[in-house]
């Protein structure tokens, strides 16, 4: 830079400063102050030979959490700290085809970088860490950018071409912050929880963990977007574990999501979910295993909005999969297909869904903005069990209208759609008598005396069976162990089956076979992420908030197979 | 693949280098005690003792009792604390305990521990640890001990059953030592004192000494860190021993970073490790390692790469001791002489002249300091309960023997203190302060000028001086070459013809052990101490390397692995004033 040039960049860079520390308190001022400073001098960035960026994003994170876990109310591990971080996404090419969206071969660069940023607001250091993010996001941009053009060249050109990203008009927030968290509130809450699984013979593990996460991510882009986004949930896992005197293993399992601590359920409330669990826990030790069951399935409250939520996303979300590097050796695109297909029959007639995550308050699914800015829409995606309209992102997709404000994704992977706040409706409920009495027809013409009924099937987070856990972008290609199960007999007459059962053979393709539904269900949090393995990777704590209401039903005929496992201890518990 | 790492730098990578140990100290009072059993003062020791009596008297009566057993646990609480650019971190206070279970079932000829030869991937023996409650629940405790025991225990008979087939089924052993050998037990329960740390006035120090960087152009990336560890270490076997003593170990580091025009990344990290926080270096100290990291990472990127390179070099001590450590402490362990897939290259050579006479090499972890340097390869007991010991391993030139943990080997058949883990892993013989001495050391300007003589006598066009490593790993086994690397930071170039010494950068010290052990031809008079952290099969545990300069007649450098990014296109941001509090003594 010439000497003329530093001075009036200086002046400049002075201004700025003062102008953004004037407007906004720190450290918000600081990083407004540093992402203005750095997006204007990355705007100029060129490799020789090689496309300027043409869109540039800064997405600060920042925000305190803390994480406690506790067995038999002893506390096993707490932290609680602040968190602050910048994910750069650099573009290079123009909407209708730039770098992103193509998966290169293994070690290949993408235009995303992130770093941590240290925890004093101080411009200049934040401005190096954003300096030298933007630099690799660049240099993985042009690469990226690269081997997709070197994938295309030869092949025929897409039929339908929808660009690789929707431009958007600048979006502008009033600055917001997340609430402060309570790491002792988060420590008694653990504490509380897991010295409630107790008085059980064999008991292995009386365990609680919980997250709460709180902050802001505040979005820059070169497009004039300067947005707080409001950010964080709150989390409660809680599990049993009980070996019977023959061995067996059984666990289950108890989880609340909500988008703040103060949208937990009351302690008191939690506390006796977990004395239920614990209840059912000791009638399942001592009971008869099913070993083999082919017949109808009632799926109750949380063992519904599982069935849905594990099966579901994959036909709802609309982001198209990303491009990839043709194989050498062969002949056949690998490209994964698309997964959700719009006019395809999801459910049975008459049935609809919903995804509205402004109007869902009170829920883990509620929010205002995407990751991306844009506001959530409320889309009808099921019409009379058909499937009319799909989750967008700002990634396009042909005959889709553009983001539908379902844009969010972890950490430095692509902002896709996913589900936020879910209601799935029936043509027609019935009450919960009905359901019975439906699915006990059911086991009458497949000769059963008794009908399964599942109240709970385990998140995939916390699924132990790592094959749920790699089935690629495509849909799930099962369903993740029910947790409580037990048989229902004509009299009425309901006894618990120990949890060591798995499904067969589970696809989007049973929920056709739904032969009848309760009214309503409620809102039930969860965590999950956009389609693919990360769905089954994010760990017990981690992942981004999303709420379903789904009704009780019941599926005509499904297979579940005993999974057994487990032997007796050699060593007897200690005192005994 | 043995490495020495005393190198940190930032990101996913440095993952394995992240956890430095650094000095460590104690204050030993090694007054025999039994006060502990009962008496409530410390129910985590309590409770290991009462698991291994339970265990060994329930599991008496199983058709393949248990022989041997051990409980090692780690209650560590640490801090950390890191400036960049002007700004401090978020500092970080973390408490964690981890526990160990070694259970024996067979005999101490033969048991579940032995080597499965041929074997698969995953024939190793599986272990299983212990999950341990932060607070001191007794019965959570010892629930804890007891899942991770009944796991072990049954892992163990079922792989005894696979050891006694392999036996039958593979040809005679070479070493035909038995698996595991009898220990004293040892009482000594030293006091504890928890650490006070007061992070906040240290983060000032990280601003103020992290901000300097940025009065370096050319440095790109930077960063100030301060990790103080305390440890409490706790051991019960079943051989009567029950330890529990306590270490606080402080690192300081500066690591700064740039990348030459020709895309090598360029890392220079320098560190001070004391045994305490009350001789934590000065701010002015911690200064002073900033301007030199970043003088020298300036210096590095215009510095002119050396070609492939054979001719005579001076290590300076430092750069020697991670040699040794390399070329000859690896191999002196005591399990490679015993493990058919190992090269024993010294396995058959004791009592032969492997060095020049001059030389001499022991391993004394019993010393917490070189001078006033704390060393990191100290300990009082290593993790089989057994009392640390000096072992000579060369005496003028010739091997004596080797570095012992309780696994036998022919001709040596009980441990001499070396037997070291890190938590999660199995324990084997390990060094802990390997020293080299030199009989007639001469003034390093004397050795320089025998390296000039050298030199010139070979018509050689320049020699070379290491003088600061980053670290280096060597293998040892049959299936591959068996080999060394030492990666310098620091070599310069020296010229016969008088000019200066010019900076080099962009090689790696590789090299062949045998032949390199004769080509030691001169020591200094003086030595250096280096502080790291060694990785092997059992884990990474912290050691310490002293040695003289040496001047060895032949070296070989090749060129070092390098990234090929350009430096960053813009120029880096730079502060008009930097708001840092006032300067003060922490």
């Amino acid at each position: 830079m010439s000497p003329i040039g530093a001075l009036l960049y200086g002046l400049w860079q002075t201004t700025s400063v003062q102008a953004s520390n004037m407007a906004l308190p720190p450290p918000d001022g600081a990083m407004i102050a540093a992402a203005e400073q750095e997006l204007q001098r990355a705007l100029g960035m060129q490799l020789p030979d090689q496309p300027k960026p043409y869109y540039v994003a800064y997405e600060f994170l920042d925000g305190e959490y803390a994480t406690a876990r506790a067995r038999s109310g002893v506390l096993d591990a707490f932290n609680q700290d602040p968190y602050r971080s910048v994910r750069v996404e650099v573009r290079v090419g123009d909407y209708a085809l730039d770098n992103r969206r193509y998966e290169g071969d293994f070690g290949e660069r993408e235009g995303v970088s992130m770093r941590t940023l240290p925890h004093d607001p101080i411009p200049v250091a934040l401005r190096r860490e954003i300096w030298l993010a933007t630099d690799e996001a660049y240099k993985g941009a042009a690469e990226q950018f690269s081997g997709k053009a070197a994938a295309r060249e030869g092949r025929p050109v897409p039929a339908e071409p929808v660009g690789s990203f929707q431009p958007i008009d600048p979006v502008t927030t009033a600055v917001s912050r997340g609430a402060p968290i309570d790491g002792d509130a988060t420590v008694a809450r653990v504490r509380a929880l897991s010295a409630r699984i107790t008085n059980i013979a064999g008991l292995e593990n009386a365990e609680a963990i919980a997250r709460d996460w709180s902050g802001t991510r505040i979005v820059v882009t070169s497009e004039g977007t300067r947005a707080w986004i409001p950010t964080g949930f709150s989390v409660v896992r809680v599990e049993g574990i009980v070996r019977t005197e023959t061995g067996t293993r059984l666990r289950d399992c108890r989880w609340w999501v909500a988008r703040t601590a103060a949208e937990l359920p009351e302690l008191d409330e939690m506390v006796a979910e977990v004395e239920a669990m614990t209840a059912t826990l000791r009638a399942a030790s001592t009971a008869t295993e099913e070993r083999d069951y082919l017949g109808p399935v009632i799926f109750e409250g949380a063992a519904a909005v599982e069935l849905f939520r594990q099966l579901l996303p994959p036909e709802i979300s609309g982001t198209p999969p990303a491009e990839r590097a043709p194989d050498p050796y062969s002949e056949v695109d690998m490209a994964p297909l698309p997964t959700a297909r719009i006019g395809r029959r999801l459910l049975p007639e008459g049935w609809t869904v919903l995804d509205d995550p402004a109007q869902a308050e009170g829920t883990a699914g509620h929010y205002e903005r995407d990751f991306e800015g844009v506001e959530p829409q409320s889309v009808q995606l099921i019409e009379d069990g058909v499937l009319k309209k799909v989750l967008m992102s700002r990634i396009p997709r042909a005959r889709t209208d553009g983001s539908t404000g379902h844009g969010r994704g972890l950490g430095m992977d692509a902002r896709e759609a996913m589900p936020g706040a879910v209601q799935v409706r029936p043509s027609k409920a019935m009450s919960n008598q009905k359901l019975r009495k439906r699915a006990l027809g059911l086991a009458r013409q497949a000769d059963l005396p008794y009908v399964l009924v599942v109240r709970r099937i385990e998140p995939p987070a916390l699924a132990e069976d790592f094959e749920v856990a790699f089935t690629g972008d495509g849909p799930l290609a099962g369903l993740t162990r029910p947790l409580e199960v037990s048989r229902l007999y004509r009299d009425g007459r309901e006894e618990v089956v120990p949890p060591t059962l798995g499904f067969v053979g589970v696809d989007r393709r049973v929920l056709r076979d739904i032969a009848g539904a309760g009214g309503p269900g409620d809102w039930v949090g969860v965590l999950d992420a956009p389609n693919g393995p990360r769905r089954f990777s994010i760990g017990s704590v981690g992942g981004l908030p999303a709420a379903w209401s789904v009704p009780s039903v019941v599926i005509t005929e499904l297979e579940l197979r005993s999974l057994g496992g487990g032997q007796p201890r050699t060593l007897a518990p200690p005192g005994e | 693949m043995p490495q020495s790492e005393p190198s940190q730098a930032r990101g996913v990578v440095d993952a394995v280098f992240a956890r430095l140990p650094v000095a460590l100290t104690v204050t030993l009072c090694l007054t025999a005690s039994s006060a502990i059993a009962g008496d409530g003062s410390d129910p985590l020791l309590e409770s290991m003792v009462s698991e291994v009596e339970r265990t060994m008297s329930t599991l008496a009566s199983e058709e393949t009792p248990p022989y041997w057993l051990a409980i090692g646990v780690v209650d560590e609480r640490s801090w950390q604390l890191d400036g960049t650019h002007g700004a401090a971190g978020v500092p970080s206070e973390n408490h964690r305990r981890v526990g160990d279970i070694d259970l024996r079932v067979g005999s101490w000829e033969l048991d579940n521990t032995h080597k499965i030869r041929d074997g698969g991937w995953f024939d190793s023996p599986e272990r299983f640890g212990i999950r341990l409650p932060l607070e001191d629940d007794p019965d959570l405790l010892r629930t804890s001990i007891w899942l991770a025991m009944d796991d072990t225990y049954r892992s163990a008979v079922r792989r005894l059953i696979k050891v006694k087939t392999n036996n039958a089924v593979k040809v005679e052993r070479e070493d035909s030592s038995h698996d595991f050998s009898p220990a004293e037990g040892i009482v000594d329960i030293q006091p504890l004192e928890p650490l006070e740390f007061d992070p906040a006035p240290w983060l000032d120090v990280m601003r103020r000494t992290s901000g300097r960087f940025l009065d370096y152009e050319h440095v790109h990336d930077s960063n100030v860190t301060l990790e103080v560890n305390d440890q409490v270490e706790y051991l019960v076997t079943t051989d009567g021993t029950q330890l529990r003593h306590q270490r606080s170990r402080v690192r300081i580091a500066v690591w700064g970073a740039t990348t030459a025009e020709d895309g090598q990344v360029l890392e220079v990290y320098d560190y001070i490790d004391t045994a305490g926080i009350d001789s934590i270096p000065d701010e002015a100290a911690v200064m002073a390692m900033v301007e030199g990291v970043a003088q020298r990472v300036t210096d590095l990127r215009t510095a002119p790469i050396v070609d492939p390179f054979i001719g005579p070099a001076i290590l300076r001590g430092r750069a020697a001791a991670v040699f040794f450590h390399e070329i000859l402490g690896h191999r002196a362990e005591g399990h490679r002489q015993k493990d058919e897939d190992e090269g024993q290259t010294l396995t058959d050579m004791v009592g032969q002249q492997i060095f020049p006479t001059f030389i001499s090499v022991h391993d004394d972890p019993t010393l917490p300091q070189w001078g006033a340097t704390d060393l990191n390869g100290y300990y009082p007991y290593d993790n089989e309960g057994v009392k640390a010991q000096r072992v000579t391993v060369i005496d003028q030139g010739v091997l004596e023997g080797f570095l012992m943990s309780r696994a036998p080997i022919e001709g040596t058949a009980h441990s001499n203190g070396h037997g070291r883990r890190q938590p999660g892993s199995a324990v084997v013989a390990r060094q802990g302060n390997l020293i080299v001495t030199a009989d007639d050391g001469v003034p390093y300007e004397a050795l320089r000028a025998q390296l000039i003589e050298r030199v010139q006598a070979e018509d050689k066009p320049f020699g070379l001086i290491f003088d600061d490593i980053s670290g280096g790993f060597t293998l040892t086994g049959r299936g591959t070459p068996n080999s060394y690397a030492v990666q310098p930071v620091t070599v310069w170039r020296v010229w016969p013809d008088g000019r200066p010494d010019e900076l080099v950068r962009g090689v790696d010290l590789i090299g062949t052990p045998l032949v390199t052990f004769g080509r030691i031809v001169g020591a200094s008079d003086t030595t250096a101490v280096f502080n790291g952290s060694c990785g092997a099969e059992s884990g990474w545990v912290p050691v310490s390397g002293i040695a003289p300069d040496l001047l060895v007649s032949e070296v070989e450098v090749q060129r070092r692995e390098k990234n090929n990014d350009r430096p960053p296109l813009l120029s880096p941001p730079t502060p008009r004033t930097l708001p840092l509090p006032a300067r003060g003594t922490p």
